[in-house]
């Protein structure tokens, strides 16, 4: 069934074809109406879930935990300030193995107070332990709330969905909402093998010693490492069963490109529109498009971008004294393994910092730029940056 | 305890922090440095009765109801519970530690409520051993007599007791009046001796009937003939008609004579004697009176005893004393009294009194009742073996003669019927260790019972080796943990209007009901004993105590126990000590 | 010495292990001992940061028979609210959940959690074990710490000027079902309490005074004598309220010198006369208000 809907309600949706057992979310602007949407289905009855209006943030995160503990589909959203405030958990639901799922909507961070759209805040949670996807529309955004739970619960780590504030959270798209039975088929229900049990009591997370914490957070990495594979397949699984196949990594005319955009979001969106026209004009441009920025997915990207000459990443977001997040991943990725000869120069470019709009002519400034620099002289292109 | 778990590789370790195993790996007892141990110590009213008898043990039955099981244990060390809870001078009560917090328990009460609840009971599950050849002959059927006959029995020697007079009993017997005493209770628990075995001879007098040379051929003798001779008063006039011995006056009532006493009778003394005469004259329908060279404060008669010849009216006249009794025709009339003071502390550390010089005066009185007290008639045995008017023995009845033992009024001690029980429980265990050979004196520090002189024929009997408790520790108040008990007066014991007393020879004082003596054997603080009250246990933050596996008592965990020291605090009854660890 | 049939005197199920890590005389672990012999095995226990975090073991080792989840400090609250939820959307409404915190994770940091889930009316028993300060770090006041207390924050010339936080006053504003005080020197109330709690729907909260012998500057084995001149002070009185509303005073204390209680501990070494003078009043004030809510 298709249906007009805003990006908040189709991570409602999403939710809700999950079929998940405990929402604990506190309202922050522009994710409220995920919130709205989901107690009015709970209330319904619609959806066969509990919903825990928490006084925080923090509390929520801390519900989703317990939840999820007890052996239930737990579930919340969030954003900015409040994805702050859940910091300390992040690291607790990762490291207790937890597979909760949560959307962000990428929102500045104050001060001043600014509700618009900026990667920062999800970025910066980027050592916690949690999987991240980035979503370019709102269909994805569906999409992948389900894909989460299927990536999440075979590797016993939580999972993170990023949608855009307003550009895709406000913004009504025709979405295509699977059948519940196909999904039921996709997303089988939540059996943990270890999980708060009075027939079987286990203590989750004691103090652990030296002798043993440095192995246990191995473990973890062990995991994500396995993360990347998974969260491929289950895009894949997705595409038989659903129609719509996903990728970890999405190239976008990359085979013969002398420049790649390298983007996430919905900045993906405005690069494709801008790479056409450049295509029509006979110019090599292609696009990366990163669904998935945690595990980092090193091996593809090594693999797609392999032998490209030139590299201009988009970042809406900004590591203070350093650069652009995703930047500086993908220098991480491509550099430091013995093949720096051949690498590409990389071009790292701010834009649209605190919901400042990104044209598509801002774009093709960025293409312009890199076609036209021989190498990269600044660590930091700033683009739109009023003077 | 628990395995330790180790991880071998990395691909053993689960991967998340999850418990695989319990705590119970942790030998926490390793932080300890003071060791709790059960440690079971003696009462102080245990260690106050002569006798020994285990009275917080059958405060424990009796609170609980189990009056039979009550009745075991007191008759563990005392053949007379009915008549010990009627005549006894209880001395327990005087040493017992809820003094200091409310009111002494009712011991005596609840002793006598037992007594009376064992009394047709059978001793057959005394007898601790089978029958022994050896014979043992005893002279004198008191209380002293009787109580070494009863242990003597239950460690199967052939035992006879010869008595002068027609009936068992001694002083039971003859001195104390029935209104104290009844004698089908004295009946009662001197017949359940002869039917456990006892065979008692009356009528037959050591020294008269049976020579000394005969009664010697026994294995062993126990000398328990007591102090039946009457001072004398050493005035002119003791011999006019009128003037009475207390004890033979005592006596003759006893045996059923009729004895015409006048109007005014004079009971010269303040000892057990004189009150009971001077009762029993009032019961006979005189007007008597006590004449004491002393104050009330120094008179040697159980105060209950004068404080009931008080409540029946008797006047008593004190720091006066008889110089001359005047006759006409022989017979009494008047008594001439002198006036005392007191001066020095004499021997018994009472102050002695001194006449005070022209201050006599004359009474008219029809009778004199003399009860200053009585002496031992030795006429009948060695003299060797007496020395100032006592049988020389030591603490156990041994004498310097073998196989001469002796106990009760006769030896040095205080005369009383607990004393004279004491005595004779003593002496059957010296006499046991005799004829096997042995010596007592090594096995006294490990039946002793405090250090008042008691020892206890339970520990006697079930060996001494090994044994935890520390018989010598005495708990006191300050070992109590009162928090874990409240205020509460003791029960009141029944007593007969004073109308109704002076007019027969009724029993004075009644026996509680049950539900009192169940009441107030709960009130008791089983001084030094566990009794199972689940504090400890309760309170272990380590978990580090367990019931036993029979669900009697607990053990203690020391692989855990961190010696925090709670159980013992918090022991309402100090039944348990915190030692130095590693001694 | 045979013996009468003994009643056990609480549940007699041991549901907490031996070589836990509490210090000697710990009245927080004998809290828990007592509080899972009520609730039974049937129960899961959510520990924030706090000396439990510590005493329930090591990895991977655990001091309860039942299920811990070891949280973050000012989490409990929130926790045990998603556990519930999830037990009751899984069928296993009968679990009772309780969230175990210090006075730490009760007072302070955790408090807008507890509030939120209090408010909320979650179905869950939060119980605060309060050693009146943040021992796990190391004795620092905490908003439970009371007035003239020691600790390493209130040092000793300049002790707590300001009373404990009344948080048995602040619950009972959230006109929670149950709420309730227990004492470890009063095993039978204290398990009453918690099967009380345990058969009633909705948010509980139970709070026990909890000696903590290095914090309190106590001699081991005065944990329970000490929690004990506590309630014969009037200092803790122990109470349920229902609803908000309803109070009942469980035991009516003769009233014994504040000045029992203080002496016996250390951390009130340096209180003047006056104090102890200042403190006995509010207690009595305190105590007059207390039973004018119950007549
Ligand atoms: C009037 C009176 C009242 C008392 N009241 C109390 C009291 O209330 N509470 C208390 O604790 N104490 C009381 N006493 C003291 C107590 O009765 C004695 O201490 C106790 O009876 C001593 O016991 P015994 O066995 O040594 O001697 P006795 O009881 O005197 O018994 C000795 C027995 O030996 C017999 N006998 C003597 N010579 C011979 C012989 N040659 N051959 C065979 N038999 C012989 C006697 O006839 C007598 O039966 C009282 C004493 C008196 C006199
Ligand atoms: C967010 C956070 N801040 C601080 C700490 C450090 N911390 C751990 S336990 C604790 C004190 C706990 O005090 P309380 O709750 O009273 O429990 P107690 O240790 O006294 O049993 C603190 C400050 C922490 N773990 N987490
Ligand atoms: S309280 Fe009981 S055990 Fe203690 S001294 Fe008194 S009678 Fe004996
Ligand atoms: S506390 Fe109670 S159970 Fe423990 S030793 Fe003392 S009397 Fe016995
Ligand atoms: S209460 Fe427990 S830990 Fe403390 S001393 Fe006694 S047995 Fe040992
Ligand atoms: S510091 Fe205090 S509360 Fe913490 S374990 Fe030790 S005694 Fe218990
Ligand atoms: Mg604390």
């Amino acid at each position: 069934m298709k249906k007009v809907m805003m990006g908040n309600h189709a991570v409602s949706y999403g939710a809700r074809l999950s079929r998940v057992d405990v929402i604990a979310a506190y309202p922050i602007t522009p994710q409220t109406q995920i919130v709205e949407e989901l107690s009015e289905l709970c209330a319904d009855g619609k959806m066969d879930a509990k919903f825990i209006k928490v006084e925080s943030e923090h509390s929520a995160m801390a519900s989703c935990m317990g939840a999820s503990a007890a052996g239930g589909r737990a579930f919340t959203a969030t954003s900015s300030q409040g994805l702050a405030l859940m910091h300390e958990l992040l690291h607790f639901s990762s490291g207790g193995r937890l597979p909760i799922v949560m959307a962000n909507v990428n929102r500045a961070l104050g001060p001043g107070w600014n509700i618009w759209t900026e990667q920062t805040d999800s970025l910066a949670q980027r050592d916690t332990g949690w999987l991240q996807f980035y979503c370019e529309n709102n269909q994805e955004v569906l999409d992948t709330v389900i894909m989460s739970y299927k990536i999440a619960e075979q590797l016993s780590l939580p999972v993170m969905l990023v949608l855009d504030a307003f550009i895709l959270s406000h913004t009504y798209e025709i979405v295509d909402i699977p059948e519940q039975e196909l999904i039921d088929s996709y997303l089988p229900p939540y059996k943990p093998e270890i999980k708060m049990d009075v027939d079987n009591p286990h203590a989750f997370g004691a103090l652990v010693t030296p002798d043993h914490y440095f192995e246990i957070r191995y473990k973890l990495q062990e995991t994500m490492d396995k993360a990347a594979e998974v969260a491929r397949k289950a895009g894949e699984e997705y595409g038989e069963l659903v129609g719509r196949p996903y990728d970890i990594v999405e190239p976008y005319m990359l085979d013969d490109a002398d420049v790649v955009i390298v983007a996430a979001g919905t900045l993906v969106s405005n690069s494709r529109a801008v790479i056409n026209e450049y295509r029509e004009k006979g110019i090599k441009v292609g696009l990366l498009k990163l669904r998935m920025f945690r595990p980092f997915p090193t091996k593809r990207v090594r693999e797609l971008l392999a032998g490209k000459k030139k590299i201009a990443v988009i970042d809406r977001n900004i590591s203070f004294g350093a650069t652009g997040i995703f930047y500086q991943e993908l220098k991480a990725a491509l550099y430091g393994h013995g093949n720096g000869a051949g690498s590409p120069n990389i071009f790292g470019f701010i834009i649209g910092l605190g919901g400042r709009d990104v044209t598509l002519e801002d774009i093709a400034e960025i293409v312009d730029y890199t076609l036209e620099k021989e190498k990269n002289e600044e660590d930091i292109i700033w683009m739109g940056l009023k003077r | 305890m628990s395995k330790k778990i180790t991880f071998t590789s990395i691909s053993d370790l689960p991967p998340l922090v999850v418990s695989l195993g319990t705590t119970e790996v942790n030998p926490t007892g390793s932080w300890r440095y003071l060791r709790p141990v059960y440690h079971d110590k003696t009462a102080p009213c245990i260690e106050g009765c002569p006798a020994s008898e285990d009275i917080e043990q059958y405060m424990y039955w009796a609170a609980r109801g189990d009056f039979d099981k009550a009745w075991e244990v007191l008759v563990e060390e005392n053949p007379f519970p009915a008549v010990c809870g009627r005549v006894c001078y209880h001395p327990c009560e005087s040493s017992c530690n809820r003094d200091h917090f409310d009111q002494s328990l009712g011991i005596n009460s609840i002793e006598r409520f037992i007594g009376d609840h064992g009394l047709d009971f059978s001793l057959d599950k005394f007898k601790l051993a089978g029958e022994r050849e050896q014979k043992i002959a005893i002279a004198g059927a008191g209380p002293a007599g009787l109580a070494a006959a009863y242990h003597l029995r239950r460690l199967g020697y052939q035992v006879v007791v010869y008595e002068k007079e027609e009936k068992p009993g001694g002083i039971l017997q003859y001195g104390i009046p029935r209104y104290r005493l009844p004698k089908d209770i004295l009946a009662a628990e001197i017949s359940r001796l002869e039917r456990f075995g006892v065979e008692i001879k009356t009528g037959v007098q050591i020294g008269k009937d049976i020579s000394w040379e005969e009664f010697l051929q026994h294995d062993a003798v126990f000398l328990a003939i007591g102090v039946h001779k009457s001072r004398k008063l050493n005035v002119p006039g003791e011999d006019l008609d009128g003037v009475l011995a207390g004890l033979d006056f005592l006596s003759r009532i006893n045996k059923g004579e009729n004895i015409q006493l006048g109007k005014k009778v004079a009971v010269i003394g303040g000892g057990n004697t004189a009150m009971d005469a001077v009762r029993t004259a009032l019961r006979l329908g005189s007007t008597p009176a006590i004449y004491y060279r002393r104050t009330r404060a120094e008179m040697p008669a159980i105060l209950d005893e004068i404080e009931e010849a008080e409540r029946e009216g008797i006047p008593m006249e004190f720091l006066v004393t008889p110089v001359e009794l005047i006759g006409e025709n022989g017979a009494l009339k008047a008594m001439k009294l002198q006036k005392m003071k007191l001066g020095e502390p004499d021997e018994s550390g009472r102050r002695r009194p001194v006449p005070v010089e022209g201050s006599e005066y004359v009474v008219e009185v029809d009778n004199v009742i003399t009860a200053i007290g009585e002496q031992g008639d030795f006429t009948s045995i060695p003299e060797k073996l007496v020395e100032w008017g006592v049988v020389k023995s030591d603490a156990f009845g041994q004498t310097e003669q073998r196989p001469v033992f002796a106990g009760g009024d006769i030896i040095e001690q205080p005369h009383t019927v607990v004393h004279a029980i004491g005595s004779g429980k003593k002496a059957a265990m010296a006499i046991h260790t005799y004829l096997n050979g042995g010596d007592i004196a090594p096995l006294t520090d490990k039946i002793r019972v405090g250090d008042k002189g008691g020892y206890s024929f339970l520990r006697f009997r079930d060996g001494h080796e090994g044994d935890p408790i520390d018989n010598r520790e005495v708990v006191t108040f300050e070992h109590i943990n009162t928090s874990y008990f409240t205020r509460k007066d003791r029960h009141e014991v029944p007593e007969l209007d004073v109308g109704a007393r002076i007019t027969s020879f009724e029993e004075v004082k009644g026996t509680i009901d049950r539900e009192a003596a169940m009441d107030e054997a709960l009130r008791c603080f089983n001084c030094g004993v566990c009794n199972m009250c689940d504090n400890c246990l309760v309170f272990c933050p380590d978990v580090a105590i367990k019931r036993r596996d029979d669900r009697f008592r607990y053990e203690i965990d020391y692989a855990y126990c961190k010696g925090c020291g709670i159980c013992v605090i918090e022991c309402p009854r100090s039944a348990l000590s915190l030692i130095p660890e590693g001694k | 010495m045979n013996h009468v049939d003994i009643q056990p005197r609480i549940p007699e199920p041991e549901l907490m292990y031996s070589g836990h890590l509490a210090c000697p005389g710990c009245g927080a672990s004998l809290a828990m001992r007592y509080a899972l012999k009520a609730l039974g095995k049937n129960t899961m226990v959510i520990i924030p940061a706090c000396c439990w975090s510590i005493i329930a073991g090591p990895f991977p080792y655990s001091a309860l028979d039942v299920p811990i989840y070891h949280t973050a400090f000012e989490t409990a609250a929130a926790v045990a609210s998603g556990m519930k939820a999830a037990l009751d959307q899984l069928g296993k409404s009968d679990v009772t959940v309780m969230a175990w915190a210090g006075d730490g994770g009760t007072y302070d940091i955790g408090f807008q959690a507890l509030s939120g889930a209090a408010e909320r009316n979650e179905d869950f028993l939060y119980v605060c074990y309060d050693n009146e300060a943040y021992m796990n770090t190391g004795i620092q006041r905490s908003s439970s710490t009371p007035f003239g207390a020691w600790t390493t924050t209130t040092p000793e010339n300049h002790t707590k000027e300001r009373p404990k936080k009344d948080i048995v006053g602040i619950l009972a504003a959230h006109r929670i079902p149950y709420l309730a005080t227990v004492s470890v020197a009063y095993p039978e109330d204290f398990i009453r309490k918690f099967q009380k709690a345990k058969s009633i729907r909705g948010m509980k909260f139970i709070e026990i005074l909890s000696p903590c012998p290095p914090g309190w500057k106590t001699a081991d084995d005065q944990s329970i004598r000490i929690s004990r001149l506590a309630v014969e002070s009037r200092i803790f009185p122990l109470l349920e309220i229902e609803h908000g509303e309803k109070y009942t005073l469980n035991l009516e204390p003769e009233g014994i010198s504040v000045r029992d209680y203080l002496e016996a501990q250390g951390r009130f070494k340096k209180l003047s006369e006056k104090d102890v003078e200042h403190i006995q009043k509010e207690v009595d004030r305190k105590w007059e208000a207390l039973k004018k809510r119950i007549s």
